[in-house]
């Protein structure tokens, strides 16, 4: 009958696509678990592994989630039977929480020449990059930004702006906890105040830059070193970050490894790379951040010239892992509203 | 027979064991009284329930009440031009998936496109369009045949009576109408309450989520099992409800219903202010509904199409989808088989309660959202493999299973009959199973087959529900693609998926039901 | 008088607008009615009854010929504008409406009715032998009561032509004996002119004075009904009678 051998055709064409997808691979694979931004073709995700393949006769497998957060929600849904070797792209904020899950190895590193601004103490993680979070707008379209955190907030008629979710998001989450630094207990209400100019609220930090590049809101929840983008990729000088008065909130974009991994040896080369001049040099123009191990007199000219916050704030990491669930209730109970 | 209890208790057990796999994990975490505690006093949660309820009331009575005045003006207008392919148009909706009507009104209500909305297209607006888009026509579809229930000495008499528009409604239409629409009411609330991708692509922010998308929340941003076991229960709960609610009222509507011009009604007078809304209607609705897939395919042609294309990432993404949609149809149609020759023969030897019991064994899952048997066997996996591993085989499974209250009612009364008629027959010649599968029951039954085929596959296909749940980099299907490059607010590439995704849809419909439907099929 | 010249029919050859069990062919009516007169149409099923009924009502619109009461054509009006009241074999009453409210409609389908319209309602139903039963619901009603409240929307709408498509045919013989004195008592006070389609020759015999016998679409004897059924000498009578 000809439903039978069209059936058949049909089982056989998926099996051999199916087949094709899944290659035969002999060298060995290290799968690392990273955001969106960083794989994307403009990220320094594919600078990273052409490098490290070079170097390391296997391959490097990325597996993109949207962003920071969910790497972590993503590593606790998958438990003791994960498959990633190496996590990069948590931070600062969410290292408490990481190393609870007791899935990281310690990194086993000497650290190079850390040009973060404090020393580095943590065990588990390696640093990559830093940065402060804040405002990005055009020029052209808005003349007079906000100075401060609280302007945004207080005035009724200020900017519509683009953010990120703080569940799946570490500028979202840095935006959560630049709120509380600033506001404390009062955190709730000005979120309701500013609720009415969210326009929307991303998964993650490509989403939201890709709507404001869109012209979507006049500002959006990024880098102060996201401008530098703009000036040495696109030559254009209209865009800024707004200084804000209060100080930025601080973010250190770390690295970590599966302690379960049967890749060990390979993920430990894999975080020393992270610290080789090599891979930092990359991170500056791709995913436009301070790197952490590389002299400044090494960044790009346009890094000169960006927001330089009066104060870096800050939230340790106890008091982070101890409130961040509550906050976040906090968080979506004032957007509720 | 007995195959046909075997599969009704499997099927039983295939909803249970995820729900008490649920009530375990919620029972598991009563030392955690805060938990629930907390969510009761958020004002987040508190909307999320409300939400959920609010946007589905607020769908179901806009699609119903346009329905009416357009399945009304469809009743009085028979010779309307195109009206037979209006109508075959409005059947498409049951078989656009969810994420590319989103799409499509994306293109007409969006900032670039025709109509636009702006920012308020996200949250409820959105929602409520989209909605309407696959319910409107659903509603008219379902409303039309009411009006062949109306006697035609009622529209005779309402004609020497000179009854008003008005009138006519009042005293015919609307005692008619009464008794279908709460059936028709409430099948779509159930619709619009447990929709997922809908509110996933369209709403999602805290103001604008529903219970279906916050227990998904639950599970994959916050890693908080207890809360997504709790909504997952809650949900439960008010579906349950609601499908009680159902029981109460007639049936659920037939998916085929019969749509043939009405013959009386055109001669009730009509009054100028008619003669010109009822056009209007028609034409308005068939706008709202043609305009997203129309903007839709415009965007994809003007769209980066070689880009898209060419990425490795959308064949990979073809392929499972058509893995998972070919093999969830004969999954679904192998235990719908049994099911319902099982089912025909307990009612032949007069036990209509074991015959009625497996089919409802077979439909009771449409009352019981996917996403919550996901959850219960996201949680219940978890503790011992690597979910996502597993993504594919529980998609297909929970798809297929989907499908059966669809082939209950397409396949299940060409079955009864197909068996009363010849069931005495086939037995008296002596066949074997596969003899009698070959040469009686399939050439007799292979429309109704071919047509079950095509909807469950074409179903399982679009779906973005359980994907979500289990999808990850590594198994991406079609739908579970298309929502990534929405929520990135890829438009162009996200059309031009979309535009492929439905292609390949309509393209499977199409073949199913022709390659095993047969050209000259019998019935 | 009503008298109809020369109507013609022709059966469209796609889908029937006309009744279902009727006539599909075409047909060819010349009939008068009195006022005051019950004239009863007899036929084998299929003949073309109901579409005469229906061509006088304006369901269905004749090719050519007229339809004259006293000497005005009215086959050019719309149905509504038309003298005429039908009375069904069922659904003659719309079963959410009281007995009350579906005579009202006959007269005010707005249902605002004056006292004197509400006076002319509770004359008809003592006429019909109906009193105190008006705030009943029509499935609380006998199929013989039903058409008598559906003859008490006739009395009230004072249309010249009524229209009785076997509006007998549901009921028992006491009840249709019933309903034809009725019938004949109510049709000779106020003048109307009535068709009567029955299938029980006696019906006629005991309704009208003089009956139509159609056949093939056409009328093919007007006579007195006695004469008509006892007497006749066409096969096609004799035939109709055997079968009946």
């Amino acid at each position: 009958m000809p439903y039978l051998k069209f059936s058949k055709i049909l089982v056989i064409s998926i099996f051999i696509l199916l087949a094709t997808f899944s290659n035969a691979e002999i060298k060995p694979t290290l799968n690392v678990y990273t955001y969106s931004s960083f794989t994307s073709d403009w990220g320094p995700g594919p600078k990273v592994k052409e490098a490290f393949e070079k170097e390391c006769e296997c391959i490097l497998n990325y597996v993109a989630l949207e962003d920071g957060v969910s790497l972590l929600s993503r590593l606790k849904l998958e438990g003791k039977n994960t498959k990633a070797d190496i996590v990069l792209g948590l931070d600062t904020n969410l290292i408490a929480n990481a190393e609870k899950t007791g899935f990281f190895a310690p990194h086993q590193q000497q650290l190079k020449n850390s040009s973060l601004p404090e020393p580095w103490t943590n065990e588990t993680f390696i640093p990559y990059d830093f940065g402060y979070f804040a405002f990005v707008y055009d020029k052209n379209i808005l003349k007079t930004p906000p100075n401060s955190l609280k302007a945004l907030v207080e005035d009724k008629n200020g900017p519509k702006i683009l953010i990120q979710d703080p569940r799946t998001s570490t500028p979202g989450l840095g935006l959560l906890l630049w709120v509380k630094k600033v506001y404390g207990d009062k955190a709730a209400e000005a979120w309701r105040k500013l609720s009415p100019r969210i326009v929307t609220v991303s998964k993650g930090w490509s989403e939201a830059y890709g709507l404001f590049l869109k012209n979507e809101a006049p500002m959006v929840l990024s880098y102060t070193t996201s401008p530098a983008y703009h000036v040495i990729a696109e030559e254009k000088l209209n865009y800024a970050a707004a200084e804000f008065d209060e100080g930025h909130y601080q973010q250190i974009e770390v690295a970590g490894l599966i302690k379960s991994s049967k890749q060990q040896v390979l993920g430990k080369k894999f975080l020393s790379f992270i610290q080789s001049e090599t891979f930092q040099t990359i991170i500056p123009t791709t995913n436009w951040m301070y790197p952490a191990s590389l002299s400044s007199d090494k960044l790009p000219e346009a890094f000169g010239d960006l927001v330089q916050p009066k104060q870096a704030l800050i939230f340790n990491d106890i008091e982070i892992e101890e409130n961040r669930k509550k906050w976040v209730r906090e968080w979506l109970d004032a957007l509720a509203n | 027979m007995k195959i046909g209890i075997i599969i009704s208790l499997f099927l039983l057990a295939f909803i249970a064991v995820p729900l008490i796999s649920l009530f375990g994990a919620s029972d598991l975490l009563s030392s955690q009284k805060s938990t629930i505690a907390e969510m009761w006093n958020s004002t987040y949660f508190r909307r999320v329930v409300f939400f959920s309820i609010w946007q589905a009331f607020l769908s179901t009575v806009l699609s119903i009440s346009v329905a009416i005045l357009v399945a009304r003006a469809f009743t009085r207008l028979p010779r309307f031009p195109f009206r037979h392919l209006i109508l075959s148009l409005f059947g498409l909706p049951l078989v656009v998936p969810a994420v590319v009507a989103v799409l499509g009104i994306v293109s007409v209500y969006g900032k670039q496109g025709w109509l636009p909305l702006g920012e308020n297209l996200y949250g409820l607006t959105g929602i409520l369009i989209a909605h309407c888009f696959f319910n409107i026509p659903l509603a008219v579809r379902l409303l039309i045949p009411t009006w062949d229930t109306v006697p035609e000495q009622h529209w005779r008499l309402a004609s020497q009576l000179q009854f008003s528009s008005w009138q006519q409604w009042k005293h015919i239409e609307w005692p008619a109408l009464r008794e279908n629409i709460p059936s028709i009411a409430l099948l779509i609330f159930m619709l619009c309450l447990t929709s997922f991708a809908v509110v996933l692509t369209l709403g999602g922010g805290p103001r604008s989520t529903t219970l279906e998308v916050a227990i998904y929340q639950s599970l994959r941003f916050d890693f908080e099992p207890t809360q997504a076991v709790i909504l997952a229960l809650l949900q439960l709960v008010i579906c349950l409800t609601v499908a009680l609610l159902a029981t109460r009222f007639s049936k659920l509507p037939d998916v085929e219903p019969n749509l043939n011009s009405h013959q009386n009604i055109n001669q009730v007078q009509q009054s100028l202010g008619d003669k010109i809304t009822q056009p209007l209607f028609i034409i308005f609705a068939t706008v709202f509904v043609v305009s997203p897939l129309l903007a839709m395919f415009i965007d994809a042609i003007n769209g980066p199409m070689l880009e898209v294309l060419t990425d490795g990432k959308i064949w990979k993404a073809t392929a499972f989808s058509l893995f998972i949609g070919l093999v969830a149809a004969s999954l679904s149609l192998f235990i719908a088989w049994f099911l319902l020759n099982a089912s025909a023969e307990a009612s032949i030897k007069n036990k209509p309660i074991l015959s009625q019991s497996m089919l409802l064994s077979g439909s009771i899952i449409f009352v019981v959202p996917p996403l919550v048997i996901g959850t219960g066997l996201f949680i219940l996996l978890s503790n011992y493999v690597n979910v996502f591993d597993w993504a594919i085989g529980i998609v297909i499974l929970i798809n297929g299973l989907m499908g059966l209250p669809f082939i209950i009612r397409t396949l299940g009364p060409a079955i009864r009959q197909h068996k009363m008629q010849y069931n005495k027959l086939s037995t008296s010649l002596g066949f074997n199973a596969w003899e009698r599968f070959k040469h009686i029951d399939f050439p007799l039954l292979r429309k109704p087959i071919g047509l079950s085929a095509a909807l469950v596959a074409t179903i399982a296909i679009g779906d973005l529900g359980v994907i979500a749940l289990f999808g990850s980099p590594e198994t991406t299907t079609l739908p579970l693609l298309l929502y990534q490059r929405l929520a990135s607010y890829q438009i162009p590439q996200a059309a031009v998926t979309a535009a492929f995704l439905l292609a390949i849809s309509l393209c499977l419909f199409w073949l199913l039901e022709k390659v095993i439907g047969g050209k000259h099929a019998e019935h | 008088m009503l008298s109809i010249k020369q109507l013609e029919f022709s059966f469209p050859k796609s889908k029937s607008v006309a009744n279902k069990n009727d006539a599909n062919f075409n047909t060819l009516f010349n009939v008068d009615v009195n006022a005051g007169e019950i004239l009863s149409v007899i036929g084998p099923s299929g003949s073309g009854k109901t579409t005469l009924l229906n061509l006088i009502a304006g369901f269905i619109q004749p090719s050519a010929g007229q339809i004259l009461i006293d000497n005005n054509d009215i086959s050019g009006l719309a149905i509504a504008k038309r003298p005429v009241t039908s009375v069904f074999q069922e659904n003659n009453l719309f079963p959410h409406l009281d007995v009350f409210t579906n005579i009202a409609i006959g007269i005010e389908p707005s249902l605002k009715l004056n006292e004197s319209q509400k006076q002319q309602i509770f004359a008809a139903l003592e006429n019909v032998e109906l009193t105190n039963l008006e705030k009943r619901l029509p499935k609380a009603l006998s199929g013989g009561q039903r058409q008598r409240v559906a003859l008490a929307r006739a009395l009230v709408r004072k249309h010249s032509v009524l229209l009785l498509d076997e509006p007998l045919a549901a009921l028992g013989p006491a009840m249709r004996e019933e309903i034809i004195d009725l019938l004949k008592q109510l049709v000779e006070a106020e003048k109307m002119h009535a068709l009567l389609i029955s299938h029980q020759p006696e019906d006629a015999l005991k309704a009208s004075t003089r009956t139509a016998f159609i056949n093939q679409g056409k009328v093919l004897k007007i006579d007195n009904t006695k004469r008509l059924l006892k007497h006749s000498d066409l096969t096609e009578i004799k035939n109709y009678l055997g079968e009946a």
